[in-house]
């Protein structure tokens, strides 16, 4: 868990006759992280690919181009394939539908050019469709120039000065000018000075500008008419190979990772020899597996500590691979997204596993949007397969499921004793604080309330109401307060837990001076600005002293540490931490707040006003329900999306600044092998 | 004499409310400066790479820690002030 798995260097070498068999059995094991062979050895040559991967890569480069056509993208399977089938219908995928393909997609590339050509002319004739001169008549004379285009005002006037000899056409904006050749330059001149734009037309049309413009209009419609059928029948070729040709990927993306895995091994001209990392548990299987494919002419040894050792120091990574228990997984794209830690670094994924959740939860807190949210994964998970978005998917449900815990402990169904208050216990609140008979207390009581006769639980006695704690009120000034402790304590656990595991991260590294005098006077003085708030809140004095003291203690630490005084400055950084994680109270008021004025609104504006006194009619009751849809469903998305970024921020900023890459981010565990999704193994 | 009437008025009250809206309020707009500069780089970056969004989405919040900051300071002013005005 914490910890990623431990690591054994390995080396393979063998002989090159049995190569072949090495390499597959290496790749049907899966455990080898493959070192590449950086060429620095005289005695060792890089690698060469095996004779198969020029094939290979050609089929695959031509079925790449095939699914691009096809608009292929990564997808689970909806069938699973064996190998043979794969390898009987690889031709005619590759041949006979590719062929198909490429000539369907290049035909409707060649439409669209056409088409586009033909808009683009038709956009340049269409200010000259009043000119009364037929296309043809416009240009290609040996005796005289042409001008043909736009002007701002008229020209006729100016041309016949410089040139006596002229024929000029107009029609509103549109010009067309005939000069004999030798007045060009000057005829030229004078149009520019009218904002003459020329516009140049296509030569391969003739006949009137506006019956050009028809033709071509016509011509783009039965274009667009031939493309159609084109298009439906690269959408059919798609429904119907689609799994088939990912299978075909797959089988030879295998093929190629195979054929070309020779190229990061170190090869003399007899024998090869492959660097590595294996998990230590798994080096005894690697070693008898690779054995008794190899029939004994291969070396397989695990470096002992010290020669690994060397290895690292000169500059080798150790992969990580970091494991966790099953509910836990799907957090481990949030650390991936971070960053994945180093070797000797602890993997977070467990602690946002226990912490993320909560923190959604405690800001969403609404058992109502809780179990939206809920069903609605449930429908997207079927929609969206791949891992990535499972993992998404898995992270949102069991935030979701937290949401639900803490709706019930905040009393939020629909806002704050919402929908279910005035459809089932007809008292309501009249007010903001106007029902609380105790403002000031954490609870308020709502009579039967929210859970009927379940009552009200939780501790009691809180400010000075005398019901138990929970449901609560969350805009209440009391529970606000009591949040606020809330929000400060996770925060000083939250950052504390991050501090030590940066100091356990920094002694794995040795380096002791960072530990204690960087790492460790961050979380006492968070620690105690906690107490001192506490202390604040209690009215000790004792406590505010001790915790002063405390804190310049630390304060004191960081500057001994390695940053010098420098250290200190880092200190509001260390407050703000803590602050920040006020945001926990604060987005989920925000939200509380909305779904609170959207019952309001519906309930006790909307409703009463349509209806007038007396039982609610119809149509008001429609026009509310209509209201509070639409406000709880905007609710309801910044709901999800809010507390998600929210809590991550408090993750990544506030947590992971505590330990993370203070050597730089760590290179994932990635053995040779290929997790297969069409392909049976 | 101003002092006085301040206190003794009840105008105490009232300038704490007025101040911790004033604290929420600017830090606000703080934070929305903030973010103008990085929603709109992330808006370029998300249309020629929409695989960003997420990153993006992250990188503005960021300044949204202002507005806690300045909602800290309100929360101060009311819970922690203006009890003993």
């Amino acid at each position: 868990m914490l910890k990623p798995v431990q690591m054994s260097r390995v080396v393979v070498a063998g002989s090159k006759n049995v190569i072949e068999p090495i390499i597959e059995k290496l790749h049907e094991l899966s455990l080898l992280h493959i070192v590449s062979y950086s060429g620095t050895e005289d005695v060792f040559g890089m690698g060469k690919s095996l004779e198969s991967a020029h094939g290979i890569s050609e089929q695959l480069i031509k079925l790449r181009s095939i699914e691009r056509y096809l608009d292929i993208t990564d997808k689970m399977p909806d069938r699973v394939f064996t190998e043979s089938e794969v390898i009987s219908q690889m031709g005619d995928i590759l041949d006979r539908i590719g062929a198909d393909v490429i000539a369907t997609y290049e035909r409707i590339a060649e439409i669209e050019n056409d088409v586009k050509i033909k808009q683009d002319q038709i956009s340049a004739m269409k200010p000259l469709s009043a000119l009364p001169v037929p296309l043809e008549l416009l240009s290609g004379y040996e005796s005289l120039a042409t001008f043909v285009g736009t002007v701002d005002s008229p020209v006729e006037s100016d041309v016949t000065r410089v040139s006596s000899a002229n024929e000029v056409f107009s029609a509103g904006d549109a010009v067309a000018v005939f000069v004999p050749v030798d007045k060009t330059s000057e005829v030229s001149d004078v149009l520019a000075e009218h904002g003459f734009s020329e516009i140049s037309l296509p030569k391969d049309i003739s006949g009137s500008i506006s019956g050009a413009i028809t033709t071509l209009e016509s011509d783009i419609k039965s274009l667009g008419s031939e493309r159609e059928p084109l298009q439906k029948k690269l959408d059919d070729l798609k429904a119907q190979h689609e799994d088939t040709i990912l299978a075909v990927d797959e089988y030879l993306s295998i093929h190629a990772q195979k054929a070309e895995a020779p190229m990061q091994f170190a090869s003399t001209e007899n024998a090869f020899v492959v660097d590595g990392w294996v998990p230590t548990d798994q080096f005894d299987t690697l070693k008898r597996e690779i054995e008794s494919a190899a029939g004994g002419r291969v070396q397989v040894e695990m470096l002992d500590e010290d020669e690994a050792g060397e290895m690292v120091e000169a500059g080798e990574d150790i992969p990580t691979k970091i494991v966790n228990p099953g509910v836990a997984r799907p957090y481990e794209l949030v650390t991936r997204l971070f960053a994945v830690p180093e070797y000797k670094e602890f993997d977070p994924s467990l602690l946002i596993f226990i912490f993320f959740p909560i923190m959604y939860g405690m800001i969403l807190g609404d058992v109502a949007y809780g179990l939206i949210i809920l069903i609605m994964m449930f429908m997207l998970k079927r929609k969206f397969k791949t891992p990535g978005w499972n993992s998404l998917i898995n992270i949102v449900v069991i935030a979701s499921i937290w949401t639900i815990i803490f709706g019930f402990l905040f009393g939020e169904i629909f806002g704050p004793m919402g929908l279910w208050d005035y459809i089932f216990s007809g008292t309501h609140y009249v007010g903001l604080l106007g029902t609380v008979t105790h403002p000031h207390a954490v609870g308020i009581d709502f009579g039967a309330g929210l859970y009927g006769p379940l009552g009200r639980f939780g501790p009691s006695g809180i400010g000075s109401f005398d019901g138990a704690m929970f449901p609560m009120y969350r805009l209440a000034t009391a529970s606000v307060l009591v949040l606020i402790g809330v929000s400060l304590f996770i925060g000083v656990l939250h950052t504390g837990v991050g501090s030590i595991i940066g100091i356990k991260n920094a002694l794995a590294y040795g380096d002791k001076r960072d530990a204690y005098f960087e790492k460790l006077p961050v979380i006492v003085f968070q620690v105690f600005l906690g107490l001192f708030i506490l202390g604040f809140a209690l009215k000790s004095q004792l406590m505010m002293g001790g915790s002063v003291v405390i804190i310049l203690v630390a304060i004191i630490l960081a500057a001994m540490g390695p940053e010098g005084v420098l250290g200190v400055t880092h200190a509001p950084f260390y407050v703000s931490n803590i602050i920040s994680y006020l945001r926990l109270l604060a987005i989920g008021l925000a939200s509380v707040g909305v779904a609170f004025a959207a019952n309001k609104l519906a309930f006790y504006v909307v409703m009463p006003m349509l209806s007038g006194p007396g039982e609610f009619t119809t149509t008001a009751i429609v026009v509310g329900v209509v209201v509070l849809i639409v406000v709880h469903f905007i609710n309801l998305l910044l709901g999800i999306l809010s507390p998600f970024m929210h809590a991550l921020r408090l993750h990544y900023v506030e947590m992971f600044t505590k330990f993370y890459s203070q050597h730089g981010g760590g290179i994932e565990y990635m053995p040779f092998g290929y997790v297969r999704r069409f392909l049976r193994s | 004499m101003v002092v006085e009437v301040i206190i003794d008025g009840g105008m105490l009250y009232g300038l704490i409310a007025v101040g911790a809206g004033l604290a929420t309020g600017l830090a606000g707009i703080g934070a929305g400066v903030g973010e103008q500069g990085i929603g709109a780089a992330v808006v370029g970056v998300v249309a020629e790479e929409p695989g960003f969004l997420g990153k993006g989405l992250f990188l503005m919040l960021l300044p949204e820690t202002l507005i806690i900051f300045g909602l800290a300071v309100s929360l101060i002013l009311m819970f922690a002030w203006a009890p003993f005005a």
